[in-house]
């Protein structure tokens, strides 16, 4: 037994001894690259399976965000969610804005010279004419379908003009190639015009266009280097200098306990997105920065999460009954089960970020005030302009000092206001549209129970999992037989083929750092709405039409895309959205991104908001002219 | 020997028997999945500019067209078994026009390293230590063992990986947290590599052990707690024979027979990959693969990976059946 015992003993003292043997191997940093010339980022579509894969023109065969769009590529145009380096429009590729002709069925695009593939090749106009030949030629790539639905032919007269001819007028063409968080990136002519499939092309090793190469990857897909070109200068970033880190990892964190534990340990310098949770714990370290100092510390990304309808369902084809189940929701409690309260919400159909705050929500805060909804038996005054402050003042006990008390930071971290739940005004106009409450249930104007399912991702998307459990919990309070469903992995097919009675998701999605609205808006015209059990595009989910959305999209179609009548018409689309309810917004998604300022400095904040710091955004390229080592 | 084949026989037809039932079984499942791949691909392609519905319908019919997902459900039916009996699985949809072999070949080593001998120490440990409870039954040291890995065994398991990562990734960060081996670091038989794979596998390779210990302990201890009550073994003990003899020779090799059986269904149950570790420790293998492709509407890669997974199962119980025989005499006899 003496034995066995000295055996136990030297087992568990020798087991994590083992480890030991290496401190210089560290956990997640690379091998053999100073930590000082470093930035390790997450990259959010966590492991590749596909790892050897480049060719971002074929369709879901590799990754995207693994450092490939934010900087080994390129295209025109950039618009920024944010303020931008210099200014939210940034001329890429391209030297200049595009120019259209008058009935917008021709866009000329004059492009920079002096711009190189990291092989030495020029950049020029034959590079994006291939680009959009190669796609149309071979119909199952990324970005066929739409350059086949537009595009009549592309001419060079010379290598730094390209002119598009169109199928038919189309003023937001330019918007194909203009990064929001990706567009289509130019292909390398001198690599794709020798192969023989581009479908099955693997783009291995990738020629750069943009200020990084790449160094090394993990052939399980867990990591990815990117090293600095030694001739950065002629590449469009840079213009505005050097980008300071001389290499970038793009990694697989992991779970957020992990990423918690990796940023705490120095091997993450950038966290994509984690759950509140997680952002509050490392709030209190020193070193992390997010992009508000303090609460809500999120980046709102321009997009907004909301209650979409299908329209095509009976229930919902009514708007009393979309209104009356705004009505029934408590948006206090929604965001404090969905974010803890580190929202920003949003009455109206349009993101609280970037641009649109001053233009939409605060401009048209007199309107919703005074706007007035009849129930049938009354008429009332919905809009409650102080929930944002309600939400402050219910936070402060617990965050402290972290909860702004001026009222314009109150207003910028949580916007405004929302809808006054009323539960009279929901009975009143569920009654308006033939339902009837026997006992504690509504039944349908069909006599049967009204029963609504709301579908939510699951674990996939956490936090609006959250928000739509607290918003089935409200309405099932109410009397109505409401149940989450959980869609996981499904969503993307039920949401396509219609197959749900509500979700939580969005369907407006901007610019963010311009106000033109047609990014999301133009597909919501009438003529992509498909029949029940078909296939809807993107992104009218709700596949709802109106004859006013039709006429005021027709208008922003007609106007160029910086023409200021653009603000107003989209005022109009507001005030339509407000009265029909077709989606319940509700807040901007917040990205709880984390920056650690430990090696690296200068990130994107709210007070020096120069992009958008979301790792797997094309944009977050313009992070590295910014940053800097710390000392 | 005749008998001894035709036992053989029979085992091999129940082999070939189960296979072909479970990758048929594997087939429909998978295809009856409401994740649609070409739809996945759709919503991609999509979300680039406004498509009007028809070239919406172009671009489903050229996806399956390209995905080879054409023809009638049965010339599908029909093409799957004749791919598989050429050993070819078809490309990955979600990964397309990668093989699937490829992405299995590719996971399987690092699934196999870590499964087996995390699996071979765990069965070995926890067997010689249950032996030695069952035997020992006086031993306060082993009396100590039998409770902790009764604490242990129903613990999840990924509040133990957790555990372990906050204590030795984070309070006392001596070990790595994540991935198969360091980042840099050119993958091949070389020491620098080969070191930092085995650094990397402790974690996940101890929590496995120490949740796995547990029930191995436990069998052992019980089994071996009735073996020490068999005659042969009383009749040892009065004969004075070596108290390690008889424990070595005649109350261990009998206890372990079906704890062979086990370690047989243990090993095989490896090609389903180890999901939650994997995840927790973010290590590279087949169980991220099989969720990756569960999500994706991946039906090859799904099939491609749950046939590996029933003939990893059914091989080693094959193997184990045609050795029982050499093992206990018997299953010879009868």
């Amino acid at each position: 037994m003496k034995r066995i015992r000295a055996m136990l003993l030297a087992a568990c003292v020798l087991t994590p001894a083992w480890g030991m043997y290496s401190p210089a191997e560290a956990q997640g940093i690379p091998q053999n690259i100073p930590r000082k010339e470093l930035v390790i980022l997450e990259n959010p579509e966590g492991t590749i399976k596909n790892a050897g894969w480049f060719n971002i023109w074929a369709i879901n065969a590799g990754s995207q965000s693994n450092g490939l769009q934010q900087v080994a590529l390129d295209t025109l145009w950039y618009i920024d969610p944010e303020k931008g380096l210099d200014g939210a429009w940034d001329n890429s590729l391209a030297a200049d804005k595009p120019i259209y002709n008058a009935d917008f069925t021709e866009m000329r695009v004059k492009l920079r010279r002096g711009i190189f593939w990291s092989d030495g090749v020029e950049f020029s106009s034959a590079d994006v004419k291939a680009t959009v030949d190669i796609m149309i030629k071979n119909p199952s790539m990324r970005f066929s379908a739409v350059l086949i639905n537009n595009v009549a032919s592309v001419e060079t007269p010379d290598a730094e003009t390209v002119v598009f001819k169109l199928k038919k007028p189309n003023s937001r063409f330019h918007a194909n190639f203009t990064v929001r968080w990706a567009g289509i990136w130019i292909m390398p002519k001198h690599i794709f015009e020798k192969v023989e499939d581009p479908v099955k092309f693997d783009f291995n090793k990738p020629v750069s266009l943009g200020a990084y190469t790449l160094h090394s990857f993990d052939p399980d897909g867990k990591w990815y280097i990117w090293q600095r070109r030694e001739d950065w200068q002629r590449t469009t970033l840079g213009r505005f200098g050097q980008p300071a880190p001389r290499y970038l990892a793009y990694v697989d964190p992991g779970p957020p306990d992990k990423r918690v534990i990796a940023q705490l340990n120095k091997e993450l310098d950038v966290i994509h997105d984690i759950a509140p949770e997680g952002m509050f714990t490392l709030a209190k370290n020193k070193a992390t920065r997010a992009w508000f100092k303090g609460f809500p510390y999120g980046h709102p990304d321009p997009t907004l999460p909301a209650v979409v309808f299908n329209t095509q369902n009976e229930h919902f084809k009514n708007r009393d009954v979309r209104w009356a189940l705004a009505m029934v929701i408590d948006p206090k409690a929604v965001v404090m089960a969905a974010y803890r309260g580190a929202a920003t919400i949003s009455a109206i159909a349009v993101p609280p970020t970037g641009v649109h705050p001053d233009a939409y929500h605060f401009q048209m805060e007199g309107w919703l005030k005074d706007f007035e909804l009849d129930t049938g038996k009354r008429k009332i005054k919905p809009y409650d302009p102080a929930v944002g402050k309600q939400i402050a003042d219910m936070l402060r006990p617990s965050m402290g000092d972290q909860i702004p008390t001026d009222a314009n930071e109150i207003a910028r971290a949580f916007v405004t206001g929302w809808w006054k739940p009323d539960a009279q005004a929901a009975t009143e106009l569920l009654e308006r549209a033939g339902y009837k409450k026997q006992g504690n249930q509504w039944m349908g104007p069909d006599g049967k129970p009204f029963t609504v399912r709301l579908m939510v991702e699951g674990d996939f998307r956490p936090v609006m999992t959250r928000a739509g459990s607290m918003i089935v919990q409200q309405w099932r309070q109410f009397g109505i037989d409401a149940k989450v469903d959980v869609a996981q992995g499904t969503l993307l097919t039920r949401r396509a083929a219609g197959d749900f009675d509500s979700f939580i998701g969005w369907s407006v999605e901007t610019w963010g750092g311009h106000n033109d609205l047609s990014f999301f808006m133009d597909s919501w015209h009438s003529q992509f709405v498909s029949e029940p059990g078909k296939s809807q595009p993107l992104r009218n989910w709700q596949r709802w039409s109106h004859p006013e959305l039709d006429k005021y999209i027709e208008q922003i179609r007609s106007i160029s895309f910086d023409d200021p009548k653009g603000v107003e018409i989209g005022k109009e689309y507001v005030k339509l959205m407000v009265r029909e309810m077709p989606i319940i917004p509700l807040m901007a998604y917040n990205v709880f991104t984390a920056m650690d300022t430990t090696y690296w400095t200068g990130w994107p904040t709210a007070e020096n908001p120069y992009a958008n710091p979301v790792t797997n955004w094309g944009n977050s390229r313009y992070m590295f002219v910014k940053i800097k080592p710390a000392n | 020997m005749r008998g001894y084949l035709a036992y053989f026989a029979k085992r091999f037809g129940q082999f070939a028997l189960v296979v072909f039932i479970g990758v048929n079984l594997a087939y429909v499942i998978t295809h009856a999945t409401p994740i649609d791949p070409v739809e996945q691909s759709i919503a991609v392609v999509t979300s680039f500019g406004n498509t009007a519905p028809e070239a919406i319908e172009h671009m489903r019919r050229s996806l399956q067209e390209l995905y080879g997902l054409k023809g009638t459900p049965w010339e599908q039916y029909v093409t799957f078994w004749s791919r598989i009996l050429r050993g070819d699985f078809g490309p990955s949809l979600s990964a397309f026009p990668t093989p699937v072999s490829t992405l299995i070949a590719r996971a399987l080593p690092w699934t196999a390293g870590l499964l087996i001998i995390s699996t071979l120490i765990t069965w070995a440990l926890g067997n010689w230590l249950g032996g030695l409870a069952g035997y020992y039954q006086k031993n306060r040291t082993l009396k100590a063992m039998g409770v902790i890995a009764m604490a242990l065994h129903p613990v999840p398991y990924y509040i133990v990986a957790l555990a372990l990562l906050v204590a030795f990734g984070f309070l006392w960060p001596i070990l790595p947290i994540g991935g198969g081996s360091a980042m840099n670091i050119q993958q091949g038989w070389n020491w620098t590599f080969i070191s930092s794979v085995i650094k990397h596998s402790i974690l996940p390779a101890l929590s496995l052990i120490l949740l796995g210990l547990g029930s191995w302990f436990l069998g052992m201890r019980s089994l071996v707690s009735n073996v020490v009550t068999e005659d042969y073994v009383v009749y040892a003990e009065v004969a004075g024979v070596d108290s390690g003899r008889i424990l070595n020779s005649y109350v261990m090799r009998n206890a372990l027979v079906p704890q062979v059986t086990g370690l047989a269904m243990s090993l095989g149950g490896i090609f389903n990959g180890a999901v939650i570790t994997e995840k927790v420790f973010g290590y590279p293998g087949l169980g991220s693969l099989l969720v990756d492709a569960v999500y994706a509407g991946d039906y090859g890669l799904v099939l491609g990976v749950t046939t590996v997974s029933i003939l990893g199962v059914s091989v080693c119980v094959l193997v184990i059946d045609l050795l029982y025989p050499l093992l206990d005499p018997r299953v010879q006899v009868s």
